[in-house]
């Protein structure tokens, strides 16, 4: 079993170490601790010993190359003969060991350790392969640079990470590929059926790329390799146009208090594709925000109303039915005020507090029924509880639906109504609103 | 106001509280002669003797238990102790007897005895001789911790810690003995529990202990050439913690950094800023940061230990982050 001899690492910051010189030549008899060359970093030069004894073959580097540090340069081996298992690895000739010929697509793939696109940035989707610094075929050391990527921040060169052979590219230079897709495989030993494709030609992903996204898997047109890396050096990529798929906003506790206290929605921000998480400057942002086109249209129809009641009885009621009938949930009770003043059987009415959505499905009955409403239920009617902060009074505009907005009004409470004109008739908004100011200033007349 | 050493403050303060008080003495090994490794009481013994300023045997838990005693009946020890590390050997005369006398006695007995002791690394002193251990008293309720981080704190406090009725553990940076800062030639006294603001700035607070103080105030000089108004407070005494202004610096600037020597899990980075988590969450921006020592044995190679303690370019370069809105999961 040959020893090998690795480029060292001398310094704290070192990357390569340049051979300054060899003290043995290839085919040399060698005792473990002899001088084998010497190398150069930009500290120190030092000598490197030979780790056993035996005779030194398969030289990879001459006098004056610079080797990646962890590379191996050597064997030592136990007969003056090149065994020939090391590929030449040395930086100047990466394809001078041609594999055999790339197997077909539908090859099974190589056995070996998996290298995947990684994750270089906290909102990388996918990473554009600039350049494969390895062929097929080429025996790669664990700290050679594998490949270089290019995200919408910078452009990284990666490491193989495995010492062993390239059995397998899944990915062409100039392709992009999903975070956490197996684009190479390494082995341990120098692989009979290389495997070459692109992840264009992997219309079928199989098991190569288990979490391929629906958008890649769906349109691979827009898969197909870019021109040119310098493509990607756009300013920023087309930020994701959707909320996230778990629906909740990434904002710091500060963003999300100013938001808040200025009647701001968050959710424009990601409807405008403005990139998360949000901090204090991206209220701003928010606040230069043109207003939604829907509400454009419809501002000079948008209704608002107003109404200011001496005494808020909801905290006493809310109380009572805690005591009396179990009712705990007070945001339950408020819906349940909220959507018997709506005309109609049932309401699905959505409760806003502290940046917080709760929805309730209302039915016409007693207010034990209300249940939370079904995921994705759109909202009748959106009741925003701004009695903690300091907010007193709000015109927003009109938004998707009806909005009742509670705020502290000294010992009262002022109830303010805002909706689009085709949301409700003149009349029905001040029914809906005199019927839930009424409530709420005397919650026990809703149950008679 | 003229410049002294750290040594020389806190020799002067030693001087004037036992001038000034005839029950206040120093006990320790090499305090007498030797004026300790670092010189800090070098001329004490010539003036008071060795009646007040004791050598004693390598006996760390002997002469802190004698101290103790001695503090519950009637004199005020200021005991030396060598290096922080040999706190481990003084756990029970210190945190079972000092800290809980006041408390097990309903008031009747108390222990007016002073700890001086050092904490710091990059002194190449090997990982037995380089720790800096506060955090460890700061847990242990019944005692005062104080961190100078100047000739002017070391000053200030101990003569503090000297007239406070219950113990009291400062620790002293041992590589900052020989820095010096304006002092006042008047008598004064810094008071626990107030922090100081070193240096002001809107966008972003760091907090340092002893010698990260000046850390947080070379990472300051580099971020306001960046563009970055950083403010530095130095919270002086940990227990009691002036927590009143890290609030209110906190809700101005909305971002933090807390930076100490200690090291960093289970610390008093991770005190700090779980406090302006908690009580400032609406007002943060970003987590609060905590940057302590490294969580492994100091280094004795020189190259090694450097890269264990703060530095103000990874200061700078987490403000940075901070700032930029940049997602941080760990310093």
């Amino acid at each position: 079993m040959p020893h090998e001899v690795i480029m060292p690492a001398l310094g704290m910051a070192q990357d390569t170490g340049k051979i300054v010189s060899w003290l043995k030549s290839s085919g040399d008899a060698v005792k473990s601790g002899d001088a084998l060359f010497e190398v150069e970093t930009d500290k120190a030069t030092m000598e490197v010993e030979a780790p056993a004894d035996g005779y030194l073959t398969d030289v990879q580097a001459d006098a004056g190359a610079e080797v990646p540090v962890g590379n191996v340069i050597a064997l030592i081996s136990d007969s003056a003969e090149d065994s020939g298992t090391l590929a030449k690895a040395a930086p100047a000739d990466t394809a001078s060991d041609t594999p055999a010929e790339p197997a077909t697509q539908t090859a099974a793939l190589p056995d070996g350790a998996e290298v995947i696109m990684p994750a270089l940035g906290m909102a990388q989707d996918t990473g554009l392969i600039v350049a494969w610094h390895k062929g097929l075929g080429d025996a790669v050391a664990s700290g050679d640079i594998l490949f270089e990527v290019e995200t919408d921040k910078s452009t990284m060169e990666v490491e193989a990470g495995q010492d062993g052979f390239v059995a397998a590219l899944l990915a062409d230079a100039g392709e992009e590929a999903p975070v956490g897709d197996v684009i190479a495989i390494i082995s341990t030993d120098k692989p009979d059926a290389p495997v070459q494709r692109s992840i264009a030609d992997a219309a079928s992903p199989k098991a190569v790329a288990p979490e391929k996204t629906e958008a890649q898997a769906d349109e691979p047109e827009s898969a197909k390799p870019t021109a040119t890396p310098t493509k990607a050096a756009a300013p920023k990529p087309a930020p994701a146009a959707k909320p996230r798929a778990d629906g909740r906003i990434l904002a710091s506790p500060k963003a999300r208090r100013l938001a808040l206290e200025q009647g701001l929605d968050l959710n424009r921000l990601v409807e405008a594709g403005h990139p998360q998480p949000y901090h204090a400057s991206d209220i701003e942002v928010l606040k230069a925000l043109p207003t939604a086109p829907a509400a454009g249209t419809a501002t000079a129809q948008s209704r608002r109303l107003t109404a200011d009641l001496p005494h808020d009885g909801f905290a006493a009621f809310a109380a009572w039915a805690a005591d009396t009938a179990g009712l705990k949930d007070a945001p339950a009770l408020l819906a349940g005020l909220a959507g018997a003043s709506l005309e109609g059987d049932h309401a699905i009415v959505a409760i806003e507090t502290f940046g917080q959505t709760r929805a309730f499905a209302v039915p016409a009955g007693p207010l034990g029924a209300i249940t939370p409403a079904d995921d994705g239920a759109a909202p009748d009617l959106t009741l925003r509880d701004l009695r903690l902060s300091h907010i007193s009074t709000v015109d927003l505009g009109a938004e998707d639906t009806p909005v009742l907005t509670l705020a502290r009004a000294g010992d009262g409470l002022s109830i303010t109504l805002e909706c689009a004109a085709h949301h409700l008739t003149a009349r029905e908004a001040t029914g809906l609103l005199s019927e839930f100011a009424g409530r709420m200033e005397q919650p026990l007349r809703h149950l008679l | 106001m003229r410049d002294i050493t750290l040594s020389q403050a806190v020799n002067e303060a030693l001087a004037e509280e036992m001038r000034r008080d005839e029950t206040v003495f120093i006990i320790g090994e090499d305090v007498a002669e030797a004026g300790t490794p670092f010189k800090v009481l070098s001329g004490l013994v010539e003036e008071f003797g060795t009646e007040r300023v004791v050598d004693t045997p390598i006996s760390e838990p002997g002469f802190m238990g004698l101290a103790v005693g001695a503090a519950l009946t009637g004199t005020r020890p200021v005991v030396d102790l060598m290096f922080g590390d040999f706190i481990y050997l003084i756990m029970d005369q210190l945190c079972n007897q000092a800290a809980k006398a006041y408390y097990m006695s309903g008031g009747k007995l108390n222990v007016p005895l002073v700890l001086r002791t050092n904490l710091g690394a990059t002194r190449r002193s090997a990982a037995q001789h380089s720790q800096s251990l506060h955090a460890l008293v700061a847990h242990i309720p019944g005692l005062k911790v104080a961190m100078p981080s100047s000739a002017y704190e070391a000053k200030g406090l101990m003569k503090t810690a000297i007239r406070d009725d219950n113990p009291v553990v400062i620790f002293e940076d041992k590589l900052m003995y020989n820095d010096k800062a304006p002092v006042p030639e008047e008598e004064f006294l810094i008071p626990f529990g107030e922090a100081n603001i070193k240096r002001e700035g809107a966008d972003i607070t760091l907090i340092g202990t002893s010698s990260m103080v000046q850390v947080c105030e070379a990472a300051a000089e580099i971020l306001a050439k960046e563009g970055i108004e950083a403010e530095v407070i130095d919270p002086r005494t940990i227990v009691p913690l002036d927590e009143a202004t890290l609030l209110k610096s906190a809700k101005k600037t909305s971002r933090v950094i807390v930076v100490d020597e200690g090291h960093q899990s289970f610390g008093i980075t991770g005190e700090i800023a779980s406090r302006i988590n908690e009580k400032a969450f609406y007002h943060l921006d970003a987590p609060a940061l905590r940057m302590g020592a490294m969580d492994v044995p100091v280094p004795f190679s020189p190259a090694l230990e450097d890269i264990t303690v703060p530095t103000p370019e990874a200061v700078a370069e987490n403000a940075r982050k901070l700032m930029s809105g940049e997602m941080i999961h760990a310093a």
